[in-house]
């Protein structure tokens, strides 16, 4: 509920911005952005906790996420090294690549062979909600910093269907799910570290 | 063929004389986990196996999934041993290791199961350091003040990584406490409240990264609370308590004493009492006890003082004196001899006492107008006066004249009146009373008609005196019925009767004593000629209020 109650609050900055009313400061939307981004990683670890770990050998390799053609930061230094604009550039185009994707395993879910299938479905739906809500004060966010920030790549989800048996149902599943976990966790990381520059005033909030 | 076969049998041959020995290929190792403290470096450890008795060897080898290679772990002796650190130049995050270790000795070797590892999902910190606990002493109430530092390596000002905070405090010495935890969130100080003081708390502390593991609780660190604020409170609370059981003791104590504490504070008031009078006496009906204490108080109230005599005024309405009165002072008992009456006046007056003020006062009564009276009598009194008589009380004293004087003054003017008798004996609280003399005493007077005013038992009143030849002796006395005058009681028949006695004035005859029933007896047995009653009062009349008052009766009874 307190998940919802965030993103009403960010759609109520947004309605605010719109009508003119009090502007919001950057930091704050940073601050709530980063907030509602932690909570992505979290819902899906939950989600993920469902399926039993199954053998390395079916799963196929996280480079076959569809994500992976994006050049992303791998390690701290270079997280560090990345422009602001760059940074933002790059939490949007992977939220934006994985609306597909979940509409894909929001249809999915219903019909998955799994005992708590209801759980794993309404996991979805909410991750659905905020990816959306944060992918709204994203926007919010690109508008203050500048045109330069705006850029987003467009990365195409291909995947059509998960599969026709059941096994391999569950296990593309599966592989969704900890690719979305990863790309969150990528997108809550850049978000941080933006954060901590944003506000260079109080370093105690990095 | 058979080469191959005899080949085989030798190595079988050999294996088994080596397990005879004891040697063989190492173990296969186990990887046990990977960490990563900060999120920029990792170490993996493994667990070695059977080393196979000889000197193993043990190697890891790495798989990046974005690249391709095996690589060999950089550093074995960081972590120490069998372990591999990845320094930060060899640490990737959002990429999946692909990691082995490889078991070699002279015999061979041995391959470990692969564990895929991305670093984001191994972070684990370490505890947070340089915790410090302190209470912090307010006056409302202490409470600790717990501060620490995140781990050292943990690098919290770029951004990269966001540490949360956990910490845990429970009190030593209670048994079955558990663990209280607060949630610090980034903070890197808490204050804890609600202490209980003398008792002494343990605190931890955990962090995490992000969405990392949580880290090993911290060492604990011990506090004690100081017990200062308890003792003043207790204080407190004991005098609260003692007051409350001294007030209860008190209210309890008066509400058993009600009627006592009713008394002290609100006393009741006294009734009347008669002086003299003894009520319980009266209730008892003893008769003796009755009349010995009425009698013993002087009841009715004689005159006790030198005021309530009877002062004689003489009042001559002739100029003639007798010569008896200059001579004859051979009586006894007499204060003035103007005939038998005075006598009796005299008695019947003062039962007891001898008014020989009496003398004294009319020797000073007289106005110049009528000195030539006064010279008379006062010749008259200093005659007597020069012939001692015996009294049976005692004489007053000359000196006591001017207390006696104040009185007879008052009459003087009364005396002086012409119209004396007239207008008294007009006056509707007078009434005339006719005493006959005896022959004797007729013979010895030769006064035409004296007035003589007394002042009547009661203060306020006065009796006038006169003797005419023809008719006797006339007395004007107040009405009985205007006077609170008390009566002689003569015997109490029960509750709510009383007897009076009469009062007689027997002229020359054996006075009736006084005493028990006697009274209704002597009335019969001896009548005095002139057997009138001055004020007697005989009967019974119970007022209303409870007390006795006098009733004229007729003189019927």
């Amino acid at each position: 509920m307190a998940r919802r109650s965030q993103g009403t609050k960010l759609h109520l900055a947004v309605l605010c911005l719109v009508v003119s009313c009090h502007a919001i400061g950057l930091s704050d939307l940073m601050e709530r952005a980063s907030q509602r981004s932690d909570q992505l990683p979290h819902s899906l670890v939950h989600a993920d906790s469902h399926f039993p770990p199954m053998g390395r050998v079916m799963m196929p390799r996280p480079s076959m996420c569809h994500t992976s053609s994006l050049q992303t930061p791998k390690d701290k230094e270079q997280a560090l090294r990345v422009s602001e604009n760059e940074l933002i550039s790059l939490a949007r185009s992977l939220l934006l690549a994985w609306n597909d994707p979940l509409l894909l395993l929001s249809s999915e879910a219903p019909t998955l062979p799994h005992p708590s299938n209801g759980d794993i479905s309404s996991k979805i739906r909410e991750l659905q909600d905020y990816s959306k809500s944060l992918g709204d004060g994203l926007d919010i966010l690109v508008n203050k910093m500048g045109p330069s920030s705006q850029y987003i790549s467009s990365i195409p989800f291909k995947g059509g269907d998960l599969g026709n048996d059941k096994t391999s149902r569950l296990i593309n599943f599966h592989f969704l799910m900890s690719c979305f976990r990863r790309d969150s966790h990528k997108i809550d990381s850049f978000l941080k570290v933006l954060r901590c520059r944003a506000t260079k005033m109080r370093p105690e909030t990095c | 063929m058979w080469g191959e076969v005899g080949g085989a049998l030798v190595l079988l041959l050999l294996s088994e004389v080596l397990d005879c020995i004891g040697i063989s290929p190492p173990g296969k190792p186990v990887l046990i986990n990977c960490r990563s403290p900060e999120k920029e470096t990792f170490t993996c450890r493994w667990d070695p196996g059977f080393d196979g008795g000889l000197p193993t060897t043990h190697h890891l080898y790495y798989q990046k999934e974005d690249s391709y290679g095996m690589y060999e772990c950089p550093d074995y002796q960081a972590a120490g041993s069998n372990s591999c650190f990845f320094n930060k130049s060899h640490t990737s995050i959002w990429v999946n290791y692909n990691i082995t270790v490889v078991a070699i000795n002279s015999l061979g070797s041995t391959v470990s199961d692969p564990l895929e590892v991305d670093v984001m999902y191994i972070v684990q910190p370490n505890a947070p350091e340089n915790v410090t606990v302190s209470v912090v002493e307010t006056e409302e109430s202490p409470h600790l003040l717990v501060k620490w530092e995140p781990p050292h390596e943990a690098d919290t000002r770029s951004g990269w990584i966001t540490l949360t905070y956990q910490l845990r405090v429970k009190r030593q010495n209670k048994k079955e406490s558990e663990w209280e935890e607060y949630a610090s969130g980034k903070q890197t100080q808490l204050i804890i409240y609600s202490l209980h003081p003398g008792e002494v708390y343990m605190v931890q502390l955990r962090c995490k990264l992000d969405h990392s593991l949580w880290s090993e609780w911290s060492t604990t660190t011990h506090t004690e609370v100081p017990d200062y604020f308890l003792k003043e409170r207790s204080i407190w609370i004991v005098v609260t308590v003692f007051s409350a059981f001294i007030i209860l003791l008190v209210t309890f104590t008066l509400a058993m004493k009600r009627k006592y504490v009713k008394h002290c504070l609100l006393p009741p008031v006294p009734g009347p009492k008669i002086s003299g009078l003894d009520t319980q006496l009266l209730k008892s009906g003893r008769s003796e006890d009755i009349l010995s204490s009425l009698i013993n108080q002087g009841f009715p109230p004689t005159i006790a003082t030198k005021d309530q005599q009877v002062d004689y005024l003489l009042v001559f309405d002739s100029e003639q004196v007798t010569p008896d009165l200059q001579n004859g002072q051979t009586r006894t008992n007499n204060s003035i001899d103007h005939g038998c009456y005075d006598h009796s006046l005299l008695m019947e007056a003062n039962n007891k006492e001898v008014k020989v003020g009496g003398r004294e006062t009319v020797e000073q009564g007289y106005s110049e107008g009528l000195e030539s009276t006064f010279r008379k009598t006062k010749g008259l009194s200093t005659d007597v006066t020069s012939h001692p008589y015996p009294q049976k009380k005692p004489f007053n004293n000359v000196t006591e004249t001017p207390k006696q004087a104040t009185v007879s003054s008052k009459y003087r003017s009364l005396s002086h009146h012409k119209d004396l008798w007239d207008s008294l004996a007009r006056h509707l609280d007078y009434r005339e009373t006719v005493v006959k003399s005896q022959s004797n005493c007729d013979d010895k007077h030769n006064l035409s008609s004296q007035n003589i005013v007394t002042p009547s038992k009661d203060i306020g009143y006065v009796e006038v005196h006169r003797w005419t030849k023809s008719i006797g002796l006339k007395v004007l006395v107040p009405k009985m019925d205007k006077r609170q005058d008390y009566s002689k009681v003569s015997v109490v028949e029960n509750d709510n009767v009383v007897l009076l006695k009469r009062e007689t004035v027997p002229l020359n005859c054996t006075s009736c004593k006084v005493g028990g029933n006697q009274s209704e007896k002597c009335l019969q047995q001896k009548p005095c000629k002139p057997n009138m009653t001055v004020p007697a009062k005989e009967g019974v009349h119970i007022g209303s209020n409870g007390y006795v008052e006098p009733v004229t009766m007729s003189h019927t009874l």
